[in-house]
């Protein structure tokens, strides 16, 4: 991508440099002084070959940001950045890459830099940012620069391509047991036969043998009986489930909570709770699927997986809180067997589901993480 | 090596550079070398096994210390001119310190700031060559330096970036080796170099120049020993070095070269005032008679005086050579009545000095190569021929110390002075005067040589009280001195006896090389002498300096190094003659002679251009309307070539995007010309942020654009099935699939904008 603007700029060294070009000259001048003559005309050359330099360097560069898909709160985001150097002859040397109009949200934390990119190179770069907030932003703007050879002069070549990265929220480790006494004990949860066939311990049913079934898995009884083989089928074992609801009702400004406490800051706790209880879920095997109350946004379908984990994920990440909410919703009963977690800004709230589930507060959030001492990651 | 490790070792010695050429400006040995070791030691301290460094505290201890020392050094001895000395020195400790600290990129910064301050206080010391060379090469490895500079600190920046809270953070990319880097760094390195240098050519002859121009004091002078006045209080460096300034043939009137029984004295200045209240001897130019002439370019002889000489006393040559001195001062052998160059040169002749000075205006350098006919003894009839009636008058021979007088007398009355004509015999008989001149004169010179006073160029122990006469102390109290001094004393006294006399300045050629048969002269021949005057137009040098210790302290000064000043004179002197004597007249000289030629060949090819034209014009008969039409016709022509040029750039930037290198050339021009849509497409696609990367296939490429915009996707694809179609289908698009194709660019381009 061609850039969309060049500038140059006077850096601190520059300015001190020219004022010193000017002392040489004065020198020069006062005092018949023909070798301090020659300095200050070397000196006067330099600062135009550093322009000279720098400017041919970034003349037909190329450089292109490589889309950041995603981010997550409190992790670093690596921005890959590729320039191309189209010149046949000049190689470029120092180039800088920094990000400009960045929302507040996203810091700096380690520029993008390269050390030369030869003529017809490809190279690329690493940009460090850190995300302090979730949601979807954008990156507008980004420049190369350079002030190779001498540092006098600061070359920018600016690039006008706006990218958008979708910022996760955090994932705060929960303690392990959290998930197993919830949702592996009782009726409502714990491993269990599916209706399927598959490779579990528990009796299906028995069939016909085929030819290349397990000689382990013949009925031996029923040859004894009948004569015929039959071989004997096990169900699929399925792995507990989790129902993540978050509650997300009541309107920002009407969350009862105490006085002096942010309830944008208790939402987005919220919402961090259930994303860590869904890392949680997925951590042990479990099949996790997540609803949200209050909002427009469909229910997610209980999986496990990569894929499904970014999906629900993004749909955390994605949710705008100054949409407005719909107080009247509530979780309708299903056929679905799952342990249902509640997740509450303010506080616990038994009326949106006749099922029985778990609720949990924002409030709760730092007394389910693992303590640091005991090895839990920020 | 790693380009980045070269930057410590070239820092390193950019700082050994700077000393060493401070150290050379100050002409101090000791200073070189104490400071050169233990610079060298730091870089084992720091740079060793152990890498230690100096404590901060320590190091902040000894630079206040220094600078106590310093600022001592200036309350105690604050002489104006020893100023930028204390200062370098100040700086070269500075410097010295610093070596030993930690090597951070804020110590690198504040040790490259002290070199170059150290480089520009040597500069106002000195401008000799072997200076001006360490310079040069302190400004060759800077920019090599600043360079590896440049990247060591954008490397530790981008480094230093990514350890902000502790967490975990990838490193930046570090590609630092590579076999490509190294090359193309010093590719660039190197030409950055070769164009400052080229560039700073250019600044120097065009920077305004107004001080003094030709024929003044010119900045190599002052370098060479020699100098057009005497300052009897300004004798703190007596210059001995040992450095070939020009070389004297000195031939026989039949063409032989040979030694002279005597030394040569080569005159450069007359000084015949004596200031009682600065201590100085300066000329003084009463002479309005000077005739200016030019030299002719074939080394042709050309005469110094109006008339015919009278050479029946013999007619020796003086030929100098220069090695190193550039000065546009011509040193001259009494007496001159003919002078020849290597080029042809304006010359300025004193009657009354019989002082030579190139005056021209139309070199840019300095003679390389002169030659004089000279008589040592002339008759009076010459000297009239040569002087006509510019001598300096009878009533300048007073001396303006009268304390010196009684000296004087006493001095006379210890010379041993007999059988010369008294002052009454000159009286009653003018004619004796000159007698009595040149026998006083020879007797009181014979006496101060006859071991009273002692030749020394080492003066610290001259005193001198205040308001004293350096004369008379030199004569009364101190009785050593160089040759100033015994100059000096010499003129004082004949003066003061009524006995006219002056002082001259210039070499002395006593080193006569039997191998090459010619005087060596060095910069420590430099001496200053008297000439008195023997009749109406002539005058007889009288030397009261020991010629024996002239020689013991040019035997003594003899070094090592002198045995390979041969390699480096000629260099010295294009240094001298080219850069220091470069002034306000050789530049205007360079700026006339560019213009000429500038312009001429801009006319001639104007001129060329226009007999061209006219010649068409009437062969075809055009006219002024036809002149019109042929610059249109012309214009027309060039800008098809242009056309054409970038239409067959733009076809074989399709041929390598299509892939078409394997294929007949007719073919792959027809392809070419049909598949160009795909090529824009590929720009516009570039210049939005999708380059196609080279190891997808166009249909790859689509999909991974369709991810990003559907609407640019679409509209790509179906200019890739089009593209593919063509390429590959041998299909050849009809008008109407041409306009097909122009919408669908138009529409990928709508697409690409709204996403920008």
């Amino acid at each position: 991508m061609q850039a969309t603007r060049r500038r140059t700029n006077f850096g601190t060294a520059g300015l001190l440099y020219c004022l010193t070009v000017v002392v040489v000259a004065l020198a020069s001048v006062n005092r018949p002084n023909n070798l301090l003559v020659w300095i200050f005309s070397a000196m006067l050359i330099a600062l135009l070959v550093s322009g000279v330099v720098s400017g041919m360097m970034l003349l037909r560069l190329r450089a292109h940001r490589i889309e950041p898909r995603r981010a997550r709160v409190g992790e670093v985001l690596v921005v890959r950045y590729e320039i191309r150097n189209l010149s046949r002859f000049v190689p470029a040397f120092d180039l800088h890459i920094e990000e400009r109009k960045l929302p507040p949200s996203i810091v700096n934390a380690g520029e993008a830099w390269m050390l030369h990119c030869g003529p017809g190179d490809t190279v690329h770069a690493e940009g460090v940012f850190r995300a302090s907030k979730r949601g979807l932003f954008r990156f507008p703007t980004f420049e190369v620069w350079s002030s190779f050879p001498f540092g006098l002069l600061r070359k920018r070549l600016i690039f006008e391509r706006a990218s958008e990265v979708l910022v996760e929220p955090e994932i705060i480790p929960l303690q392990p047991s959290l998930l197993s006494r919830l949702a592996r004990g009782g009726l409502m949860g714990g491993v269990r036969a599916s209706v399927e066939v598959g490779g579990g311990e528990d009796f299906f049913g028995v069939r016909e043998y085929r030819a290349g079934d397990s000689i382990r898995s013949i009925a031996w009884k029923r040859l004894a009986g009948t004569d015929q083989l039959a071989t004997i089928e096990r169900s699929r074992a399925v792995p507990p489930r989790v129902r993540i609801v978050l509650d997300l009702r009541r309107a920002t400004s009407d969350l009862r909570v105490a006085e002096g406490v942010d309830p944008r800051a208790l939402e987005e706790d919220a919402i961090t709770l259930a994303a860590s209880l869904m890392a949680l879920a997925d951590r042990q095997g479990d099949e996790f699927g997540l609803t949200i109350l209050g909002l427009d946004v469909a229910a997610i379908p209980l999986r496990r997986g990569h894929f499904h984990r970014a999906k629900v994920l993004a749909a955390l990440a994605a949710l705008d809180l100054d949409q407005p909410r719909d107080a009247s919703a509530t979780l309708r009963e299903s056929a679905e067997r799952a342990t249902v977690l509640f997740v509450h800004p303010d506080r616990a709230d038994t009326s949106i589901s006749p099922a029985v589930g778990w609720n949990f507060t924002a409030a709760q959030l730092s007394s389910l993480r693992i303590p640091l001492a005991l090895g839990g990651e920020t | 090596m790693n380009l980045l490790r070269q930057h410590r070792i070239s820092a390193f010695l950019l700082v050994l550079l700077a000393m060493a050429a401070f150290a050379t400006s100050q002409k101090d040995l000791v200073l070189l070398m104490s400071s050169g070791a233990i610079a060298v030691l730091s870089w084992y301290v720091t740079e060793g096994p152990r890498g230690r460094s100096l404590p901060e505290v320590a190091s902040n201890i000894l630079i206040l210390g220094l600078l106590m020392w310093t600022l001592a050094e200036f309350l105690t001895d604050i002489e104006l001119a020893d100023a930028t000395s204390v200062l370098g020195r100040f700086l070269l400790w500075l410097l010295v310190i610093k070596l030993f600290s930690r090597r951070t990129a804020y110590e690198e910064r504040q040790r490259f700031t002290l070199a170059a301050m150290l480089v520009v206080c040597g500069c106002l010391e000195t401008v000799e060559f072997v200076f001006a060379a360490l310079v040069f090469a302190f400004i060759a490895l800077g920019i090599w330096t600043a360079m590896l500079w440049r990247l060591q600190s954008s490397l530790d920046a981008a480094r230093a970036s990514r350890k902000g809270d502790g967490a975990f953070l990838p490193p930046p990319l570090e590609v630092a080796v590579g076999r490509r880097l190294l090359p193309q760094f010093r590719r660039l390195a190197l030409l950055s170099i070769v164009v400052i240098f080229a560039g700073s050519v250019v600044g120097f002859a065009a920077f305004p120049r107004f001080g003094e121009s030709r024929g003044g004091r010119s900045q190599s002078d002052a370098v060479s020993g020699f100098n057009d006045r005497i300052d009897l209080l300004a004798n703190a460096r007596i210059n001995e070095s040992r450095r070939e300034l020009f070389t004297v043939v000195w031939k026989d009137p039949t063409g032989t070269p040979e030694q002279s029984k005597r030394p040569i004295y080569l005159r450069g200045a007359v000084l015949d005032r004596y200031d009682p209240v600065t201590h100085r001897w300066e000329a003084l130019r009463t002479s309005n008679a000077i005739r200016a002439m030019r030299t002719p370019t074939d080394a042709k002889f050309v005469a110094l005086g109006p008339g015919v000489p009278d050479t029946t006393g013999g007619v020796w040559t003086a030929e100098i050579a220069m090695r190193s001195l550039a000065t546009s001062v011509l040193f001259t052998v009494y007496a001159p009545f003919a002078v020849a160059t290597d080029e042809s040169y304006s010359v300025a002749f004193d009657p009354a000095t019989l002082l030579l000075r190139d005056v021209g205006t139309d070199h840019v350098s300095r003679y390389w190569w002169y030659a004089l006919r000279v008589q040592p003894q002339p008759s009076p009839q010459m000297m009239e021929t040569l002087q006509g009636s510019t001598n300096p008058p009878r009533s300048d021979i007073s001396f303006p110390v009268p304390a010196l007088k009684p000296i004087a007398e006493r001095i006379l009355s210890q010379a041993f002075v007999t059988g010369i004509p008294t002052a009454e015999d000159v009286r009653a008989d003018p004619s004796l005067r000159w007698m009595r001149n040149r026998e006083i004169a020879r007797a009181v010179a014979s006496w101060m040589r006859g071991g009273r006073f002692r030749y020394t160029t080492d003066l610290t122990a001259f005193e001198i009280a205040d308001g004293e006469e350096p004369i008379i102390a030199f004569l009364e109290r101190n009785q050593f001195g160089h040759c100033e001094y015994f100059a000096s004393a010499l003129g004082g006294i004949l003066r003061t006896l009524g006995i006219e006399s002056r002082l001259v300045t210039g070499f002395v050629a006593l080193e006569y090389d039997v191998s090459t048969s010619q005087y060596i002269v060095r910069e420590s021949h430099a001496h200053a002498w008297v000439e008195v005057r023997t009749g109406e137009h002539q005058w007889t040098a009288i030397d009261p300096t020991p010629e024996e210790s002239l020689m013991q302290i040019s035997e003594r000064n003899r070094a090592f190094s002198d045995n390979f000043r041969w390699i480096y004179d000629r260099l010295e002197f294009l240094w001298n003659s080219q850069v220091l004597a470069y002034d306000s007249a050789a530049q205007a000289t360079i700026a006339d002679r560019m213009q000429s030629k500038w312009w001429k060949s801009v006319q001639e090819s104007y001129d060329a251009v226009r007999v061209q034209m006219r010649a068409l014009v009437e062969q075809y008969s055009l006219g002024r309307a036809g002149m019109v039409w042929f610059v249109a016709i012309a214009l027309a022509f060039f800008a098809a070539v242009a056309a054409w040029l970038f239409a067959r750039r733009r076809l074989r930037h399709t041929q390598r995007i299509a892939g078409l290198a394997g294929l007949p050339p007719q073919e792959a021009r027809r392809i070419a010309r049909e598949v160009s849509f795909f090529a824009d497409a590929l720009d516009m696609l570039e210049d939005a942020g999708f380059p196609k990367p080279a190891p997808l296939t166009p249909r790859q490429h689509v999909a991974a654009i369709t991810l990003h915009d559907a609407n640019a996707g679409g509209a790509f694809a179906r200019l890739v099935e089009r593209f593919y179609r063509v390429r590959y289908g041998g299909l050849a698009q009809s008008i109407s699939d041409r306009e097909e194709t122009r919408d669908e660019l138009l529409r990928l381009k709508s697409a690409l904008s709204r996403r920008r």
